[in-house]
């Protein structure tokens, strides 16, 4: 058990710059998920605290030991891997007790461990099979044994749900955040998926093009994006930007006109909000009007789209809405659910508290 | 009844099935024709008078009293001492297999897991020595080895071999280590592995089918070898194919031309069993490096 | 990977290679520039029945200990690859000269033993290959057609040409175009000719060594071909079907352009094997008439009772530039997407 400092950790390939300036200090038992697109720098960053990719810069501290010149077999971790990285020779118990082998763990405990760890991730049935014989899931489940059968000090999991279907991947989420709940293990979560950040993560670290976005709980980075970048990766449908202009709290573009914001700036904004935040107005009135783009019916809701210049703006309406493609329609955009974001460099421009 | 899409037409399933067996003809028809021949005497495997009669074999039944005789055979293995030369080849060719894997699987491996530049300019580096014609290489040995006092042996001709082979096995063996993901020694090193025990134990018993398919192939270059075995080998340890080649110099005597040729077959006999036995391997092991490029 | 565990693993090949490929070349452009020693003569009196004569011997002893000496030889600078059997810049000057025609010069520097050889080599090479890859296609194509049951022996007699020792399947055709041979026999009767042999003639002997060449390395091409045709994407095919394209255009438009990476390798493999083309020559004895370069290195390491070291290395030094300049194009090639990639 241990808590793990990142300390301006970067990584560098000639002139590529991977990962930039990665600080971040994670507690004890936290579960934390780096999420970013593909080539954000955020697998490089938990290789880099594997020790399977060099430090360029910076230092990588578990507990109280510097790590950066350890092998990874002496960083004391255990890693998923994306593929699974399991030893197609060997059975699924072999495979679990693999880790006990190299390590030499005393022997007499093997079995007892292996056993364990199999209840836990549910293949107490499948031990003698071989990984070509087992399913996606069921191959995911013998990773997690493998790297649960000893008592790691980081838990490293590299987009270990991507390679499932979308119904294997609610289940195993859920047993992947209840087995850590069990094993209070420090655990780095990489993803691209958001739902999976929001679901899992005790703190989510949003990173783009290798640099560190923003930090917080999955709550504070839903209601709070810290910039543009962040308040368009979170949610589903992700938060409304449009570009416009404010004078005197009033935020105005084409078709959209929002008073009540503040009235301390002026000049080019960008004005989001989120599709569930907004409703439709009653004829003729609504911040927002302008002809529907396209109606889409998702069950549960009906979600109408607004093409404001570049950008699609979407629109949560009560599931038994009906619309036809070209009417218009108004919107309803409180000024208290507003976001603004500074125009050029995309960062919020919320007051400090 | 409708034809169905994939249906060929017959004059194109006729066409095809005609050019096949002509090729088949061509590439079959010598070898058994020298292995059926091989038991004939000269005078029927070289008839002035009708080919039908390497066939049929009338001297042979005259000179020795049956169709078939195998005096090919034992003038060259036991009178002109073939078998030396078989028992040279086996040792030659089982220690470069062995120690060509061993070094190309280890630094094949390397080449396909390091990301760096080199890597790059070793395998071109590796290209350019494939294409180095042997007897070039060979003209550079001659001179120091009759120097060192190392020239005639089989070690220094095994070592040569070896060294002629890395390239290609480096090459071959790389694209092999380039098809088996990389999480499976990287999660073998987070279990606690060093990097070679990573490459013993996780990635070496999956590269199983790369490591026998590339053998095959050092098997065939040791094997095949005139250049290298001709000119670095004394007369006393030569090798099969140099041996056959030697049998030429002396063919103008009646008679000898048939121990080259059973020499021949005898040498090509092995060769028939590997492909009949790996031919998924060959055929693999061709396109390896084809396919990836 | 870290430099240092890279090199723990490379070093074992990286070492052989140095040793018996690089240095060997190294060694071959230093011992380019040397030749042999002059042949030490003295006079020996030797005296029978009829009285003392003087004679003029080679004096073995004094020789036996030079090369001990000088192993190398002595120091001839680029003398070597100016002399008449290298690139004979004196003959050819001469002939450029005195001769009247183009044609008549073109003659004379055949009868030079580089020109011979290296004019052999590229023929060689740059026919043989193309007719390869050809009749590769061509085979794999036809077999793809035929029934699957066929495919497997198809495969294993396809094999045989190319995995056979080239010396050994060189000389199984040698000696069935023996004028004895069955092939040499029966042309003999087709053309009704009892004199013709395949062997004296110059013309017919390279056009022997040809077909030797494309049949030992047709089967390459095949497999690769053959192989590459399992996997040409099924949905383009289909989709060239839908929009109408007949079974030959589909093979234009689809079939071909997605080989052509194929080619380029066979190719490539090709001209670096052809170039070095030496045992059919060996095997056909056919070192008058069609001479190799490699060929041309073999006998001079096999002339006498010594071997021309010096000769040797120059045509070995001139031949490797020529697999240079072979090779340019893909180097440059690879050059070009590694600074891409970069």
């Amino acid at each position: 058990m241990a808590e793990m400092h990142l300390k301006n950790v970067s990584k560098r390939w000639g002139n590529f710059v991977g990962v930039d300036n990665f600080d971040l200090h994670i507690a004890d038992e936290e579960f934390i998920v780096l999420l970013g697109p593909s080539g954000c720098g955020k697998s490089t960053t938990m290789r880099m605290i594997a020790g399977l990719e060099d430090v360029t810069d910076g230092e990588i501290w578990i507990g109280d030991r510097m790590v950066n010149r350890l092998e990874p077999k002496d960083r004391d971790i255990a890693m998923v891997f994306q593929s699974y990285g399991l030893y197609p020779q060997l059975s699924v118990y072999e495979n679990i007790r693999f880790p006990l082998k190299v390590r030499k763990a005393p022997k007499e405990e093997h079995h007892e461990r292996v056993m364990r760890a199999a209840e836990m991730v549910e293949l107490t049935d499948l031990l003698e099979r071989r990984p070509a014989a087992l399913s996606g899931g069921q191959r995911q489940r013998v990773a997690l044994g493998r790297a649960i059968v000893r008592k790691p000090t980081v838990f490293l999991m590299d987009e270990p749900l991507s390679n499932l279907d979308a119904k294997l991947r609610v289940s195993t989420r859920a047993q992947i955040k209840n087995l850590q709940h069990k094993l209070r293990t420090t655990t780095i979560y990489v993803t691209h998926d958001q739902i999976e950040a929001m679901t899992l993560a005790d703190r989510v670290v949003v990173m783009n093009k290798g640099k560190i976005q923003q930090v917080g709980t999955p709550t504070d980075i839903y209601d709070y994006p810290a910039n543009t970048f962040v308040a368009s990766f979170i949610g589903s449908p992700a938060m409304n930007l449009v570009n416009g202009h404010i004078e005197n709290g009033v935020f105005s573009a084409e078709n959209i006109r929002v008073p009540g914001l503040r009235t301390d700036i002026s000049g080019p904004v960008t004005l989001g909000f989120r599709a569930e935040d907004v409703s439709l107005a009653p004829d003729g009135e609504g911040e927002l009007r302008a002809p529907v783009y396209s109606m889409e019916l998702l069950g549960e809701a009906s979600m109408i789209s607004y093409r404001l210049g570049e950008a699609l703006v979407s629109i949560k309406a009560p599931k038994d809405f009906r619309i036809e493609i070209g009417d218009e329609v108004g919107t309803h955009i409180p000024a208290a659910m507003c976001h603004l974001f500074d125009a050029d460099t995309g960062e919020s421009l919320r007051l400090s508290e | 009844m409708a034809k169905s899409v994939n249906q060929k037409p017959l004059p194109l399933v006729a066409l095809s099935t005609g050019f096949v067996l002509l090729w088949l003809f061509l590439a079959a028809f010598p070898f058994i024709w020298t292995a059926w021949g091989s038991f004939k005497v000269e005078a029927d495997f070289f008839s002035r008078t009708d080919w039908m009669n390497a066939l049929t074999g009338p001297a042979t039944e005259a000179q020795t009293g049956s169709r078939f005789t195998g005096d090919g055979y034992y003038g060259a293995w036991i009178e002109q001492g073939f078998w030396k030369a078989v028992v040279n080849s086996t040792i030659v060719v089982f220690c470069v297999v062995t120690i060509s894997l061993t070094f190309g699987t280890l630094g094949g491996y390397a080449l396909a897991r390091s990301g760096f530049k080199y890597t790059f300019w070793l395998l071109i580096a590796a290209l350019i020595f494939r294409a180095m014609p042997h007897v070039t290489l060979v003209s550079g040995y001659l001179l120091p080895f009759f120097e060192m006092n190392i020239w005639g042996y089989l070690p220094t001709t095994i070592i040569v071999l070896v060294a002629i082979n890395q390239p290609f096995t480096l090459w071959m063996l790389h694209s092999f280590f380039l098809t088996i993901p990389k999480d499976l020694d990287e999660s073998a090193m987070v279990d606690g592995c060093t990097r070679f025990q990573a490459f013993r134990l996780a990635v070496i018993p999956v590269m199983w089918p790369g490591v026998v398919t590339t053998g095959l192939f050092s098997f065939l270059l040791a094997y095949n070898d005139f250049t290298v075995t001709s000119m670095l080998l004394s007369q006393e340890n030569q090798t099969m194919i140099p041996k056959i080649n030697s049998f030429l110099g002396s063919t103008q005597q009646e008679g000898k031309v048939m121990y080259a040729v059973a020499a021949a077959v005898s040498a090509m006999a092995p060769l028939f069993v590997l492909v009949m036995v790996f031919q998924r391997q060959i055929v693999s092991g061709l396109t390896a490096g084809a396919v990836k490029g | 990977m870290p430099h240092r565990t890279f090199l723990a693993f490379i070093w074992p090949s990286l070492l052989a290679m140095l040793l018996f490929i690089a240095v060997p070349i190294v060694s071959v452009a230093y011992q380019s520039l040397f030749v042999e020693h002059q042949q030490i003569l003295s006079e020996v009196e030797s005296c029978g029945p009829f009285g003392c004569k003087s004679e003029v011997r080679v004096d073995a002893a004094a020789m036996a200990e030079l090369r001990a000496e000088e192993p190398m030889g002595r120091y001839n600078g680029l003398g070597t690859y100016t002399n008449p059997t290298h690139l004979a810049f004196d003959e050819v000057r001469e002939a450029w000269a005195t001769s009247g025609s183009f044609g008549n010069f073109i003659g004379r520097v055949m009868n030079l033993p580089f020109y011979k050889a290296l004019i052999f080599t590229l023929c060689y090479t740059f026919i043989v290959t193309p007719l390869v890859i050809v009749l590769g296609f061509c085979i794999a194509v036809a077999v793809n057609n035929v029934s699957a049951r066929l495919k497997g022996p198809v495969i294993f007699f396809s094999l045989l040409p190319m995995i056979v020792t080239p010396l050994i399947g060189a000389l199984v055709l040698f000696w069935m175009i023996d004028s004895r041979g069955v092939i040499g026999a029966t042309l003999q009767v087709i053309f009704n000719d009892p004199q013709l042999s395949l062997k004296a003639s110059p013309t017919l002997t390279w056009v022997t060594l040809f077909v030797y060449g494309v049949w030992h390395s047709a089967p390459f091409a095949f497999v690769v071909f053959y192989a590459g045709l399992q996997t040409v994407p099924q949905d383009t095919l289909e989709s060239a079907m839908v929009d109408g394209a007949s079974r030959w255009e589909r093979i234009k438009y689809v079939t071909i352009p997605y080989l052509m990476p194929l080619a380029t390798f066979i190719a490539l493999m090709q001209l670096m094997d052809n170039f070095r083309v030496f045992e059919p020559i060996i095997s056909f004895s056919a070192e008058a008439n069609a001479p190799s370069l490699s060929y041309m290195i073999y006998s001079d390491l096999r002339s006498g009772d010594f071997p021309l070291f010096g000769s040797a290395a120059a045509s070995s030094v001139l031949t490797i530039i020529g697999v240079i300049i072979l090779l340019f194009p893909v180097l440059i090639r690879n050059w070009r997407e590694f600074n891409r990639k970069a």
